[in-house]
C-alpha cells in the first residue's frame, strides 16, 4: 500500500528528530562533564 | 486619591503624545518618509500586477495592508530611536509618570501617525486601483486593526531598541504576533469591498476588537519591564 | 545520573506506543473514506500528543517567564529558555507530521488555513525568541526581554487552540474529542502520557546541562581569578 509509506515517513521523521536532539544533547553533557573534571583536577595541582 | 493618580496618568498619556506629536509636525521626519514608502509600495504592486478588476478586489485589502504594514514599521521605530539616542527616554522616567504611561503616549503617538498616513493612502490607492474604499465597514476595521498593530508594535519597539540590531530586528519580532490582527483586518475588508454588510462581518470586527483590548492590556502590564534601570 | 535514566526511560516508553500504534491501529480503517480519516492512522496518535507539548511547553516559557520578572532568580530563565527549545523541536516536528499526513490525505504538502497559518506563526515567534537572546548582550537584560518576549509570544497559543474548534476546514479540526473505539482512545492516552514523561524528562535533562555550563563557567572564571593573583 502506498499509504504505508506515508506512515513510515511520519514515524521516521519523529523518530529521528527527536533521537538527533537528544543525541546531541547528551554529546553535550558528555563533553561537559570532561571539561569540568579537567578543570576541577587543574585547579586540585595549583 | 484614585481619581488625583488617574488624572495625572492620563495628564502624562497625553503629554508624551503631544510632544511626539509637536516634535513630528515641526520637521516632518516620520510623515514624509513613512507615507513616500507606503506610496512606492502601492506603486509597485500597481505596475508589478495586472490584474482585472474582480482579482483586483480580491487582491486590494492583502496590497493596502502590506503598505500599511511595512509603512508602519518605519513609523513604529522612530517611536523609540530618538529617546535612545538623545537619552531622553531617562528624562521621561525621572518625572513621575508611571512607566505605562511611557507606553500609552507612544502608542497613542504612533496610532496618530498611522491614522494621518492612511488617511492620505486610501484615497490614492483607490485612484491608483479604481476601488472604492471609502465604505465605513472597511474604514472601521482599518481603524480598528491599526489599533491593534500600534499596540503590540509600541512594545516591540521599546524591545528592539535595545537590541544589538536595533530597528532592524523589530519586523522580525513583531509580525508574527500581530499577523492574526492583520489578517482579521484583510479578510473583513475584502469581505465589505465584496459588498457585505455589517452582519457578515461581526465575527472580524468581534475577533479584532478582542483583540484590540488583548494586545492593549499586556503590553501596559509588561512596559515597566523594558524600560527598568 | 538520575536525569539521563529517567530521559532513557521516557524514550523507551515512547518507542513502546510506536509498537502499540501500529499494532491496535490500522487494522481499524474499513472503508476506503475512512482510511483517508486522520483518527484511522498512526500517524494521529503521534502528531497529537507532540502537538500537545509544543504548546505545553509554550505554557512552560509563559510561566516561568512570568515567575522570573517576579522572582529574578536565574533558575526561571533556564527553565524558559529549555522550555522554549523544546517547543520550538516539538512544533517543527508536529508541522512535519502534520504536513506528511496532508500531502497523502489531501495531496498537498500544505494549505494556508487558519490552524496551520497560526501554528506556523507560532514557530516563527519562538525562533524569534531566540533571536532576542542572541541580540542582546547584557546577561539580566537579555533575560528580561527574553521573558517579556515570552509572555507576549504566548498570546498565539491559545489562537492555535481556537482555531482547531472554528471552522470547517482542511486540518481535521477537534476529531481527538470524538474518538469512538477504545483501540483509538488507548493509543491516544498513551501517546500523550508518553510524550509527556519524554517532555519532562528533556527539560530536566537540558536544565542540568544549562547547571553544568554556568558551573564550567564559574570556574573558569575563579581559576582566571587566581592566576591573575
Amino acid at each position: 500500500m502506498s499509504d504505508t509509506g506515508y506512515i513510515v515517513a511520519a514515524f521516521a521523521v519523529v523518530w529521528a528528530g527527536l533521537l538527533i536532539y537528544v543525541f546531541v544533547l547528551m554529546q553535550h553533557e558528555r563533553a561537559l562533564r570532561k571539561e569540568i573534571a579537567a578543570l576541577k583536577e587543574g585547579m586540585k595541582k595549583a | 486619591m484614585h481619581d488625583g493618580e488617574e488624572m495625572k496618568f492620563w495628564n502624562s498619556v497625553a503629554a508624551i503624545a503631544w510632544k511626539d506629536i509637536l516634535s513630528e509636525l515641526r520637521s516632518r521626519e516620520i510623515i514624509t518618509s513613512v507615507l513616500v514608502f507606503g506610496l512606492l509600495v502601492l506603486l509597485v504592486f500597481n505596475l508589478v500586477f495586472d490584474l482585472s478588476s474582480d482579482l483586483m478586489l480580491i487582491a486590494a485589502p492583502g496590497i493596502l495592508w502590506v503598505a500599511f504594514a511595512f509603512s508602519g514599521v518605519l513609523a513604529l521605530n522612530r517611536a523609540f530611536i530618538p529617546e535612545k539616542e538623545e537619552h531622553c527616554l531617562e528624562g521621561l522616567m525621572g518625572c513621575p509618570v508611571g512607566r505605562e504611561a511611557i507606553y500609552a503616549g507612544k502608542a497613542l503617538g504612533s496610532l496618530f501617525f498611522m491614522l494621518l498616513v492612511e488617511a492620505v493612502m486610501l484615497p490614492v490607492f483607490a485612484l491608483f486601483f479604481d476601488i472604492n474604499v471609502f465604505r465605513p465597514e472597511f474604514l472601521v476595521m482599518t481603524v480598528l486593526a491599526t489599533v491593534g498593530f500600534v499596540a503590540v508594535g509600541t512594545i516591540f519597539s521599546a524591545l528592539a531598541v535595545n537590541t544589538r540590531a536595533r530597528e532592524m530586528v523589530l519586523p522580525i519580532l513583531f509580525f508574527p504576533v500581530v499577523s492574526p490582527i492583520i489578517i482579521a483586518a484583510v479578510k473583513a475588508s475584502a469581505l465589505s469591498l465584496a459588498g457585505q454588510s455589517w452582519s457578515d462581518m461581526t465575527i472580524w470586527l468581534a475577533i479584532t476588537i478582542a483583540f484590540d483590548i488583548i494586545y492593549l492590556t499586556v503590553p501596559f502590564l509588561v512596559f515597566p519591564f523594558i524600560v527598568e534601570e | 545520573m538520575r536525569a539521563r535514566v529517567f530521559l532513557m526511560l521516557s524514550a523507551v516508553l515512547v518507542l513502546a506506543t510506536l509498537a502499540i500504534d501500529l499494532l491496535l491501529i490500522p487494522s481499524l480503517a474499513v472503508t476506503e473514506s475512512e482510511k483517508l480519516l486522520i483518527q484511522f492512522s498512526p500517524i494521529f496518535y503521534w502528531h497529537i500528543p507532540v502537538a500537545w507539548i509544543a504548546l505545553f511547553a509554550f505554557l512552560c516559557v509563559f510561566i516561568a517567564s512570568i515567575a522570573y520578572l517576579v522572582k529574578r532568580k536565574p533558575f526561571w530563565d533556564i527553565v524558559a529558555t529549555t522550555s522554549a527549545e523544546l517547543g520550538v523541536v516539538f512544533t517543527t516536528l508536529f508541522l512535519l507530521t502534520g504536513s506528511i499526513w496532508a500531502k497523502y490525505a489531501w495531496g498537498t504538502w500544505w494549505e494556508w488555513d487558519a490552524r496551520l497559518t497560526s501554528s506556523l506563526v507560532l514557530w516563527i515567534i519562538y525562533v524569534a525568541y531566540f533571536l532576542v537572546r542572541a541580540y542582546i548582550s547584557s546577561l539580566e537584560q537579555r533575560a528580561r526581554f527574553a521573558a517579556v518576549f515570552g509572555i507576549l509570544g504566548f498570546l498565539d497559543v491559545p489562537i492555535v487552540i481556537l482555531t482547531l474548534f472554528v471552522s470547517r476546514q482542511m486540518h481535521p479540526g477537534d476529531a481527538a474529542f470524538h474518538l469512538d473505539k477504545w483501540q483509538q482512545m488507548t493509543a491516544l492516552t498513551v501517546g500523550v502520557l508518553a510524550f509527556t514523561a519524554l517532555y519532562f524528562a528533556l527539560l530536566f535533562f537540558v536544565i542540568h546541562l544549562r547547571e553544568d555550563a554556568s558551573e564550567l563557567a564559574r570556574l573558569k572564571q575563579s581559576v582566571e581569578e587566581k592566576e591573575n593573583e
